[in-house]
């Protein structure tokens, strides 16, 4: 462990916005060869505290010190000077312009006033080279995926001088190998001496690095532990509050009827990203799991079902209707939903309240119904009092702003929109992504509970400790093609591990789960 | 085991052509959105050419050059706001505010004050504008909006609804001059494209106005001072319809509060034509002179033709929403395109 003297240090810092605190006398010190852990459940005060540091926001009452001297930030500006150097969960990326604009906007490299575009790409690539990335300086930030954008966001913040780096769930979007190569990177920072915060729902990677580990809950630290012979459970306790119910597979027991037709029916489908056609089918109460590397075409394959995305070839089928893939509009018309990846982008209306971001997709009445044309308030509000209660959301009252909400909130939210078009068919597209330990709990339950009533259900992840605790059947697919469906009984995260990165699974496996898989399949 | 090696080399190749779809796909839109303009421009000239007469003779051809010219320059500035995720509507009423005032400077004080004087008045509209905008957060297009009345009626006020001539005839030099046949102004606007172009494109400040245009939160969070960035690009277009107006004077010799009536909407269809996408975060200089001289092209073959004047409303309007989808198609193709690659 460090001892050298602190390089940053929180004191007693409160943050409070009117009616909320967000962050009470909190306390924290980063010594130069330390990687700290920040932990907490969404909403616990992390983001407030990563604001601070940054510059972007100035505490209600206490101090910040740097090199032991108090500093007092007024933009994020100050805090880049002071050595701070922020990698944000939410890219701060600037769609239009490549990436080496982008690594250096704000300290471009000039030579006679002028941006020097070969000396930026020379010095874009030297970065992306010790990250071992192969992403082109000139490419537009808008044609990269979500994953590589995250990597330039990473680089973008070594691209500065720094001697404290933040890293807010630097790999949210990564996959295994590229999560791996990150990791390398940052323990060979901390070997050079930089003072690193590491905020990550992933305990196995805050296990695997930090050293010491501030545990925030309800705004307040009520850890400030050293990491050795630390274990993942007692983690999770601290940050709950409480020991966490084991999350344990429910004995595989399908929920659905194997003599049921399927109600979602996918033939022959190609879109961008799946060049293999493919076909499957989900019954009522089935939740298909779907897994697969970034690249493997597991998000595109939802988007193309819920129309977000051009079917080249193959059709949807919803009963017995072809459903109109062209738009989503077709496809809820169909009875088919999704929550997709980024529910920011594609999901909440941050300006609205929870009650209208959840009523806003609610099915339309008849033509000569008014209810149709003047919005009833007192029925929105029952229906909403009814689905709070049945998603577990935590909001004072529905008008609150939806942007207000922590991110497992905004989820259940989403769930109850999904809930209200009385779907047949439910698609999610990493439905916990940044949602704490605990919540993600209550939307497993969630899902088990929408498949209970009878909804057909397809979870994608990359997560496969997710896939395993909640889906019946798990659909693998790699590099575009359809590898193979694990029936039931070999939906492990070994086995999903393992099938995502290329190995069949049930040709070894036993020639009834072979062809469990084929019927599902077909 | 070898499974695996095939589906890894699968995964490779596969990647590759992922990527290279992609490729193909930036592209195409990046092609769209730099030479877009070029297919209604061919169009134009070849109609032009072919049913308007003496559309080709020296007399017309120096016409065209002169509107362009004074067009485009406005254009310059209207494509830096839109790259800023602004919009100026007041560039018709700063260009008729800068005519009179430089006209009348011109009379009383000599050539150069009133050129000096005409550049002022479009900085100081700008920076109105700018500080609007930038500090008082009023949208753009509401701030602009104002001031467009403001700057109108000031015109007005000033020569009490009538209009002023130009007594001194070496002014009109500047726009009926040539330099190896080519006129004075439109020399001018290429002048000014080279240094607008670099500025967008290899200053900091233009990278500014683009980023803050493109995601103003990237922009802030970055350091970048925003409300300077915002006024600062608000000058320069006031002072880029400060010296259309000069020009406009220079070709006139006879000018009143009424000029560049309905200006904005031209501009506007100019930039987005040019290849400038209304969603900001970029902006294409060249495109916008090119589409300077394909409207300057349409005004005077609707001329040549004897067609009222009227109809350059409803050509400038079509043409607008021409522009509009084309943005839209451009950015379809490459969200189809790029979608999971």
């Amino acid at each position: 462990m460090s001892t050298k003297p602190p390089i940053l240090e929180v004191r007693q810092i409160t943050k409070s916005y009117p009616g909320v605190t967000a962050l009470k006398d909190a306390t924290l010190t980063l010594r130069p060869g330390e990687i700290r852990a920040l932990l907490g459940e969404n909403g616990a005060g992390k983001s407030t505290m990563i604001k601070i540091i940054g510059g972007l926001q100035a505490p209600t009452s206490g101090e910040l010190h740097v090199n032991g001297a108090p500093v007092v930030f007024s933009g994020s500006l100050d805090s880049q000077n002071a050595g701070i150097s922020v990698v944000s969960q939410e890219f701060r990326l600037v769609p239009q312009m490549t990436v080496a604009e982008n690594i250096f906007l704000g300290h471009e490299l000039t030579r006679g006033g002028l941006i020097s575009r070969r000396e930026q790409t020379e010095r874009a690539r030297e970065l992306l080279d010790q990250l071992g990335l192969d992403i082109s300086p000139g490419r537009r930030i808008d044609s990269l995926t979500v994953a590589d954008q995250q990597l330039v966001e990473i680089t973008r913040a070594l691209s500065r001088d720094f001697q404290v780096l933040i890293m807010d769930e630097p790999t949210a979007a990564l996959n295994e190998a590229e999560v791996q190569k990150l990791l390398a990177m940052v323990e060979k920072l901390r070997d050079r001496g930089a003072a690193i915060l590491y905020v990550s729902h992933r305990l196995p990677e805050v296990l695997r690095l930090a050293s010491t580990a501030t545990v925030l809950r309800d705004g307040q630290v009520v850890a400030d532990i050293s990491m050795e012979g630390v274990q993942e459970p007692e983690l999770v306790e601290l940050m709950l509050g409480k020991a966490l119910e084991a999350e344990s597979r429910d004995s595989h027991e399908r929920g659905w009827n194997p003599d049921d037709a399927a109600v979602l029916e996918v033939t022959d489908l190609r879109t961008a990203g799946i060049s293999q056609p493919i076909s499957f089918g989900v019954r009522p109460g089935q939740i298909l799991g779907v897994a697969g590397l970034v690249g493997s075409g597991r998000a595109e394959l939802l988007k193309a079902i819920f129309g977000a995305q051009r079917v080249q070839s193959g059709a949807v089928r919803v009963g017995d209707a072809r459903v109109d893939t062209s738009s989503p509009a077709g496809a809820i018309g169909s009875g088919i939903f999704m929550l997709g990846e980024d529910r920011k982008a594609e999901g909440i209306l941050p300006h609205l309240s929870v009650l209208e971001n959840t009523v806003i997709s609610e099915p339309q009445r008849g033509l000569f119904d008014p209810r149709r044309w003047v919005i009833g308030r007192r029925e929105e509000r029952k229906t909403f009092g009814e689905l709070k209660e049945g998603l577990r959301i935590r909001v004072d009252r529905p008008e609150r702003l939806i942007g207000a909400l922590s991110g497992g909130n905004q989820q259940k939210v989403l769930f109850g929109r999904a809930v209200l078009t009385q779907c047949r068919v439910l698609l999610l597209n990493e439905p916990t992504r940044g949602v704490d330990v605990g919540a993600k709990a209550e939307i497993y339950q969630l899902i088990r509970k929408l498949a209970a009533d009878g909804v057909a259900i397809v979870v994608s992840s990359s997560e496969a400790a997710e896939l395993a605790a909640v889906s019946d059947d798990c659909l693998v697919l790699y590099a575009g093609a359809h590898l193979d469906t694990l029936p039931p009984e070999l939906v492990t995260e070994d086995n999903i591990v393992a099938a995502s990165l290329g190995q069949r699974i049930t040709h070894s496996a036993s020639l009834g789960a072979a062809s469990t898989s084929e019927e599902v399949a077909n | 085991m070898t499974t695996q090696i095939s589906a890894d080399q699968r995964s490779a190749d596969q990647r590759a052509a992922l990527a290279q779809a992609a490729d193909r796909a930036a592209r195409t839109a990046a092609a769209l959105e730099r030479f877009g303009v070029f297919i209604p421009f061919v169009i134009v000239a070849v109609l032009g050419i072919i049913l308007a007469p003496n559309f080709l003779s020296a007399a017309n051809i120096g016409n065209v050059l002169v509107n362009a010219a004074i067009l485009a320059i406005v254009a310059y500035g209207m494509t830096l706001v839109i790259a800023l995720r602004g919009l100026d509507l007041s560039v018709g009423s700063i260009q008729a505010l800068s005519a009179v005032v430089c006209a009348t400077a011109v009379n009383q004080m000599g050539i150069l004050p009133g050129i000096v004087v005409g550049l002022i008045v479009g900085a100081l509209v700008g920076l109105v504008n700018g500080v609007l905008i930038a500090y008082l957060k009023v949208p753009a297009f509401v701030a602009t909006l104002g001031t467009m009345g403001i700057a109108r009626g000031a015109a007005l006020v000033f020569t009490d609804g009538g209009s002023v001539l130009v007594e001194n005839k070496d002014f009109g030099l500047f726009a009926s001059g040539k330099l190896l046949g080519i006129p004075y102004p439109f020399l001018l606007a290429i002048a000014i494209l080279a240094v607008m172009y670099i500025v967008l494109e290899r200053t900091p400040f233009g990278r500014h106005v683009c980023a803050v245009g493109g995601r103003p939160d990237a922009a802030s969070e970055s350091g970048i001072n925003v409300s300077r960035v915002t006024v600062v690009s608000f000058v320069i277009v006031g002072v880029c319809a400060g010296l259309a107006g000069l020009l406009l004077t220079s070709q006139l010799g006879f000018v009143d509060g009424t000029l560049g009536t309905g200006l904005e909407l031209q501009i506007i269809a100019i930039a987005v034509l040019g290849g400038t996408s209304m969603l900001g975060g970029s902006g294409n200089m060249p495109g916008s002179l090119v589409a300077a001289v394909l409207l300057a092209m349409i005004a005077s073959s609707l001329n040549l033709l004897n067609i009222p004047s009227f109809y350059q409303y409803l050509a400038v309007g079509v043409l607008l929403l021409f522009a509009l989808s084309l943005d839209t198609l451009r950015r379809r193709i490459q969200r189809n395109r790029l979608m999971g690659a």
